[in-house]
């Protein structure tokens, strides 16, 4: 097992001059960033660029070209296994096996993940039932909404109570109630200590509500990160939001106007 | 919209169909790596491989059957009591039925994928008029059968036309016609009753027991081919015997029987009525009667065809109401177990796996049955037996790395959880393992009902069990190295099964080899014979474990 200092051993994720490419297309570029203990890390960026790459990367779905991947000291490239037990990930689409019910799929994941009985089953009620899941938790995954599959992925993420929680556009599909839920409880899960959470998406309401730091991706290059804050400051706009600050940050500002402007009248 | 604009529009979701099928990213593959460019054009290419192979062993077996058909001296034993005509038209029954059987099978395979693909409710939303729609769906419904229906539909009547002359080879058509038909219906049919029955039921306990029922129906047509082999014999000899008591209510019945009644027509334009010995005027009009109906039957199906295929595409699988929710609690197990455990409640619910897990069993029983019935004095009966459980670790091995698909389902989760390669082949290797042994079980079962020897048929299972790891452990080793790099899906026929096969060959030879080290000792005494076997089962298994343990594979 590879460790680093104990310093770097309590900093839940750092990525280091992160690099992922599909053959000759390059996806993320040169990327470091970290996520620190108590932190909400929003990932930030449009369409294609380099968010989900960079979270296949981090979770191990895709092995990078170049660059570093420590979760809590670990190294993620390494030592892959005992870093995948160190975190919760929720992927971007709610890929299951179908023909399982989710407490089936649950039980699967509760036995990779080591948990005793009961534990395991405490958790998946509370989560089941605070989500509104109970009556579908017997129910074919093929059976369930896009909405429901997402809930049975952020309870198999957060069942074993990792340390780290990789969360790939993880409201995507849930009603408000339980995107409400989901907030709240991230809040609460970093405020407990030691933990870290990297959040992916493109609502910027989402982020400037949750994430104590942004980074703002475009194109697979980190193009600022920071608190709201800084990132004003970066951008020399003292009120702007945080739409505004990414649009200015990726250069797509004039872009915006440009391409409405070009759109003209929709009716005609 | 034109019969142009819905083949360009199938062109599309045919092309999706193949990406989805070979590489499965609805279903949770991920892109392979370094190999993003020309996807749907190799998917393309693979699927029309695989038709090829299809369409190659539905080519094989018209051959055969004309072969059969041309080469009637081949069989002097059955024709000593059955009539040439007779027993051409058995032999094109045969070949009719056996067409079905691989069609319908093709379908049954298929068809969950061009669902889950869900490649025509993409095309929902845009301004398609109803009938344009009907229309895609139902070519894009024909072309996963096209070059295996094609294949049927040119290739018998020429081999009939070969064997019974040209008039004969026109006569055939209709009947390869209504038989492709009804395969392509019952493959529809049965399409629905898996999304209703079958993948949407939920529930262990009695619950499972009832879906593992429901997919044993789902064997039959695999069966059939099964079947209709083993019982040839049998069946000339009730041939043999309606041939010498002429026509009778029996005849009658075959004569309805399809497709008995389309396989006559051919026979009888060669050779008149009289070379099939049964028939009569009025079995004559009972055979063209039901020849006609059939034939009905079969337009009514194209017509029902094309109006439900789009409905199929768009059926949501669907959870029976009002059945009582079974208790919640977790029970975590061990990873490899875990593995183990998914797939068989996977299996449960799919027709691909539950038919790779069943068929060795189910052909265990068969073999078993066969055992018991064979006179205990008979020499061979003890061979017969030694020699079934040979073929359940054979068939065990060959359809093993089939469950590595299962894995390719959810990868883009599955891979993410900290999951060794290890564990996950150790769960495949029990599960080759149980299917192996359960099979075993039947039987030796059934053997020492007749035959009671203990000690040499359950000293050969175990002995021979080495022999099935060592084999389970080389496949899912190479396959796991293999599909790793190439981030392929093989999850049904259509999606280059073509490995799976190639890594069955080592592995076939692996559980081969002890039970013929065994019959080659056996005139030196059985202890003899089993102690060789366990010597070299024993060392294909150290030999194999690293493969699939080892550095490389994990």
């Amino acid at each position: 097992m590879t460790t680093t200092s104990p310093d770097a051993s309590s900093v839940p994720l750092a990525l280091e001059g992160l690099s992922v490419a599909y053959g000759e297309r390059p996806a993320v570029q040169q990327l470091s960033l970290t996520v620190q203990p108590g932190e909400i890390y929003g990932l930030l960026g449009s369409n294609g660029a380099g968010k989900t790459s960079t979270i296949k990367a981090i979770v191990g779905l895709v092995c990078p070209v170049a660059g570093e991947i420590r979760v809590f000291g670990l190294d993620a490239l390494r030592d892959g296994l005992a870093a995948k037990a160190r975190i919760g990930y929720v992927p971007e689409t709610s890929m299951l096996y179908e023909a399982l019910t989710p407490r089936e799929f649950l039980e699967f994941v509760a036995s990779v993940r080591r948990m005793d009985a009961t534990t395991a089953t405490r958790r998946m009620q509370s989560y089941a039932e605070a989500f509104r899941l109970e009556g579908e938790i017997e129910e074919p995954i093929a059976t369930l909404s896009n909405g429901t599959r997402q809930k049975v992925l952020i309870i198999a993420a957060l069942l074993h109570a990792p340390p780290l929680l990789v969360l790939d556009e993880p409201l995507n599909s849930l009603d408000p109630r339980s995107v409400r839920i989901m907030k709240d409880v991230l809040l609460r899960y970093v405020a407990s200590g030691g933990r870290g959470v990297l959040f992916s998406t493109h609502t910027m309401e989402v982020a400037e509500q949750l994430c104590q730091r942004v980074g703002i991706l475009d194109r697979g290059v980190l193009r600022g990160e920071g608190t709201l804050a800084t990132l004003r400051e970066r951008v020399a706009a003292g009120d702007a939001s945080l739409e505004e600050i990414f649009l200015r940050l990726t250069e797509e500002d004039v872009g915006v106007r440009a391409a409405v402007d070009s759109l003209g009248d929709p009716s005609v | 919209m034109s019969w142009r604009e819905a083949i360009r529009l199938s062109n599309v979701a045919f092309a999706e169909l193949s990406l989805q099928a070979v590489y499965a990213f609805r279903q949770g593959n991920v892109l392979p790596p370094g190999r993003s460019k020309n996807l749907v054009a190799r998917s393309q290419r693979r699927v029309l491989q695989s038709k090829l192979v299809i369409s190659a062993v539905l080519a094989l077996l018209t051959l055969g059957a004309a072969a059969i058909l041309h080469q009637k001296a081949l069989n002097p034993e059955i024709l000593a009591s059955v009539p040439v005509g007779l027993f051409q038209s058995a032999i094109l029954t045969g070949l009719l039925s056996l067409d079905i059987a691989l069609l319908w099978w093709t379908g049954v395979q298929v068809i969950p994928t061009l669902i889950s693909s869900g490649v025509l409710p993409v095309l929902e939303p845009l301004p398609i008029d109803p009938r344009t729609f009907r229309r895609v769906a139902t070519i894009l419904y024909l072309r996963l059968f096209d070059l295996p229906a094609l294949t049927i539909i040119i290739l018998t009547p020429i081999a009939v036309g070969i064997a019974l002359g040209p008039l004969a080879g026109l006569v055939a058509l209709p009947g390869v016609f209504v038989s492709v038909v009804y395969a392509l219906a019952l493959s529809l049919l049965t399409g629905r009753f898996f999304l209703r029955r079958v993948q949407g039921s939920r529930g262990g306990g009695g619950r499972a027991v009832v879906r593992w029922a429901y997919l044993v129906l789902w064997l039959v047509p695999a069966f059939a081919m099964f079947a209709f082999i083993t019982a040839a014999p049998a069946f000339f000899r009730a041939l043999g015997g309606l041939a010498a008591q002429g026509p009778s209510v029996s005849s009658a019945l075959l004569a309805a029987a399809f497709p008995f009644s389309f396989a006559a027509l051919p026979e009888i334009v060669a050779g008149g009525t009289s070379s099939i010995a049964i028939l009569s005027p009025t079995i004559d009009l009972v055979l063209g009667v039901a020849a006609a109906l059939y034939l009905a039957l079969a337009v009514w199906s194209v017509v029902w065809l094309a109006r439900s295929v789009r409905t199929l595409l768009f059926l949501p699988v669907q959870a029976p109401l009002g059945l009582p929710t079974t208790s919640s609690a977790l029970r975590p197990m061990g990873r490899a177990r875990a593995v183990l455990v998914k797939d068989l409640r996977i299996a449960s619910r799919t027709p691909g796996y539950a038919f790779l897990i069943l068929l060795p069993i189910l052909d265990a029983g068969a073999l078993g049955l066969l055992t018991y019935s064979t006179p205990a004095q008979n020499p061979v009966a003890a061979s017969l037996a030694l020699g079934a459980v040979t073929t359940a670790a054979l068939l065990a091995t060959f359809f093993g790395p089939a469950f590595f698909a299962i894995e390719v389902v959810a990868y883009s989760y599955g891979r993410s959880l900290p999951l060794s390669n290890r564990s996950v082949i150790l769960g495949k290797v029990a599960l080759i393992c149980l299917m192996y042994l359960v099979a075993s079980a039947l039987i030796v079962g059934f053997t020492l009902l007749r035959f009671f020897q203990p000690f040499t048929f359950v000293a050969f299972v175990l002995v021979e069990l080495p022999a099935v790891l060592g084999a389970a452990f080389l496949e899912l080793g190479l396959l796991f190295r293999w599909a790793r790099r190439r981030g392929l899906a093989i999850t049904n026929l259509y999606a280059g099964a073509w490995f799976a096969v190639l890594v069955s060959i080592p592995g076939l030879i692996m559980a081969g080899l002890p039970p013929l080290l065994f019959d080659l000792a056996r005139p030196s005494g059985v202890d003899f014979g089993l102690g060789i076997m366990a010597l070299v089962a024993v060392a294909e298994l150290a030999l194999a474990a690293p493969v699939a343990l080892g550095r490389g594979a994990s």
